[in-house]
């Protein structure tokens, strides 16, 4: 079912990544991605599994929960080492047909997949330990310098609030409209491509009604209290940086350090 | 002839830390023919439950049987969608699951997916609109998006009966429409019952639960708590009330005039009955007071 989507989604905790500044963790995300591509041996990236399990533990969440997250983009990693593997020039180890497989081929595929892999696991545990708000106050105030060269910075930040906010409600009223329709015997699971695509007609066309009624009366309601962007507007909780951040930061810029020089070995 | 639910459970997200248990082994008989209240606060578990009776949800333990026959049970698994069209059932606000260009098509989708021929369905519109009042000349071509909301909603209603069903749902069927609307609304369906279709009713309102039901149950944190006829279910005030609902409002004057010293029958819940019961107790006391 839809619910089962995990991406995204964040769960109430209190570990140390919890209580993390949210500029930090997406700081702290850039970093590890550059640091992610930029090993490119077996070391490298052997210590950046390690990097990726430790984060996992200081966020506390339930591994079981966390490897569910993972599951729909097994397919896509798959994919992508499928066509690594036989896509790659190199020496040839093996070929059948017009499929051959190379040495540079299978290193290729294995580092893919598994920066695939820890690229979908990190911005998870982003996800995880940050609620939506904060995460769009990290950006918001990330973007903040870029206002100057005409980056609406605020004004993206509410956008992403606003859809943000709306997934969950979106997928409710889906699964609503799924049952309704269900139960008045439209079938959404069977038949072939046309016939499916036929079968979301009933679900789409109630879909976009309630979308677009409900983005109306959210705009009359904001206008109704005032809103008009955000120049003056204060916080009720605004961000604050503390010793953890400056720990936490500086322990980013190491790994990335660290990073670089598995390159040299 | 029954909708039977046997000790059935049911569990959100199962498995994640959200875990919640929706239902908590639920026994239930429907029988043909019957006007059944379903009452329950907010996330008692009564949408839970109104899902399970034809099959949207299949129970984590537990099974549901319609007429007989079980649903997602693994012998018949194809029959699900027949079963399904037994039951009729329709959801909060209904007027959002229209799609169609005219009323006619839209109505016309649940009996067209149950493969009918174009001139049986032809006859069941005609004859769904009517059990609705709405007339059928004027409003076939009309797209139901120009209705208004409470003709929007008889509309969604006929889509139902349309395919007709034996047992029908409904889930806060009046929430949200004027008063005059919710009367003609209730009384629709109260016909729809003496036409000798089994009714089951979810409603906050105990008002309308006392009016038509003839039967009713209580749930609370997902356990059926209470059950039986309203007058028995309304004499339990302070249960009642010790889970958030109350009684309907004569019941609630019957207590407040018995609690004054006015010796009244609390029992009774038609508004006619109720009536001679006060004035036989103020002519009772009035004839004390000459004695």
């Amino acid at each position: 079912m839809l619910k089962d989507i995990t991406i995204g989604q964040y769960l109430v905790g209190n570990s140390f990544l919890h209580k993390l500044d949210p500029r930090t963790k997406i700081i702290g995300v850039l970093l590890y991605m550059i640091a992610l591509f930029t090993v490119n041996n077996f070391i490298g990236m052997g210590a950046m599994i390690v990097v990726s399990a430790f984060f996992v533990l200081l966020s506390q969440i339930p591994l079981n929960y966390f490897l569910k997250g993972l599951k729909p983009i097994v397919l896509i990693v798959m994919l992508t080492v499928v066509l690594q593997i036989f896509m790659t020039p190199g020496e040839v180890l093996w070929q059948w047909g017009f499929l051959k497989i190379t040495d540079m081929g299978l290193r290729q595929a294995g580092f893919m997949g598994t920066r695939l892999v820890l690229l979908v696991s990190i911005t998870s545990i982003l996800t995880l330990t940050t609620t939506p708000i904060a995460l769009t106050d990290g950006i918001e105030s990330l973007l903040k310098p870029f206002q100057k060269i005409g980056v609406p910075a605020h004004e993206l930040a509410m956008m992403m609030t606003i859809a943000l906010r709306f997934i969950p409600t979106l997928i409710e009223e889906t699964e609503k409209i799924m049952q309704a329709q269900a139960a008045r015997g439209a079938d959404f699971e069977s038949g072939n491509l046309m016939e499916r695509g036929k079968a979301m007609i009933p679900l789409l066309v109630p879909l976009f009604l309630s979308a677009f009624k409900r983005a109306d009366e959210l705009a009359i309601a904001m206008e109704a209290r005032c809103y008009h962007g955000g120049e003056n507007r204060t916080r009720l909780k605004p961000l604050q940086y503390t010793a953890k951040d400056r720990v936490a930061l500086l322990a980013l810029l190491l790994m990335l350090a660290l990073a670089w020089a598995t390159r040299m070995v | 002839m029954s909708l039977t639910v046997n000790d059935v459970w049911y569990t959100y997200q199962e498995g994640t830390p959200n875990e919640s248990n929706a239902l908590q082994g639920i026994n239930l008989t429907i029988n043909k023919g019957e006007f059944l209240g379903i009452v329950g606060h907010t996330g008692s578990g009564k949408s839970t439950l109104i899902q399970h009776l034809n099959g949207l949800l299949k129970p984590s333990k537990g099974q549901v049987l319609v007429d007989g026959l079980e649903l997602h049970s693994k012998e018949n698994k194809k029959s699900l969608r027949e079963i399904r069209m037994k039951v009729g059932i329709v959801f909060q606000y209904p007027e959002y699951q229209l799609f169609e260009e005219t009323v006619e098509k839209d109505i016309a989708f649940g009996p067209k997916n149950l493969g009918l021929e174009e001139k049986e369905i032809k006859q069941r519109v005609k004859k769904a609109m009517k059990l609705m009042n709405l007339d059928y000349q004027a409003l076939k071509d009309v797209s139901p998006f120009d209705l208004s909301g409470g003709q929007k909603r008889k509309v969604a209603i006929a889509g139902v009966l349309a395919m007709e069903p034996e047992y029908l749902i409904l889930d806060e069927p009046a929430a949200g429409l004027d008063p005059k609307g919710r009367e003609e609304f209730l009384e629709l369906i109260n016909h729809l019952h003496k036409e000798g279709l089994t009714v089951i009713m979810v409603s906050h309102s105990m008002d309308d639960i006392a009016r038509y039901a003839q039967r009713m149950v209580v749930l609370h944190q997902g356990k059926l708590v209470l059950e039986g006829k309203p007058q028995e279910v309304f004499t339990h005030v302070e249960e009642l009330e010790s889970m958030g609902l109350s009684v309907p409002t004569l019941t609630k004057l019957l207590h407040a005039l018995k609690a004054k010293g006015l010796p009244v029958n609390t029992e009774l819940i038609e508004i006619q009955q109720i009536k001679a019961e006060i004035l036989r107790a103020l002519q009772e006391r009035k004839g004390e007071a000459h004695a």
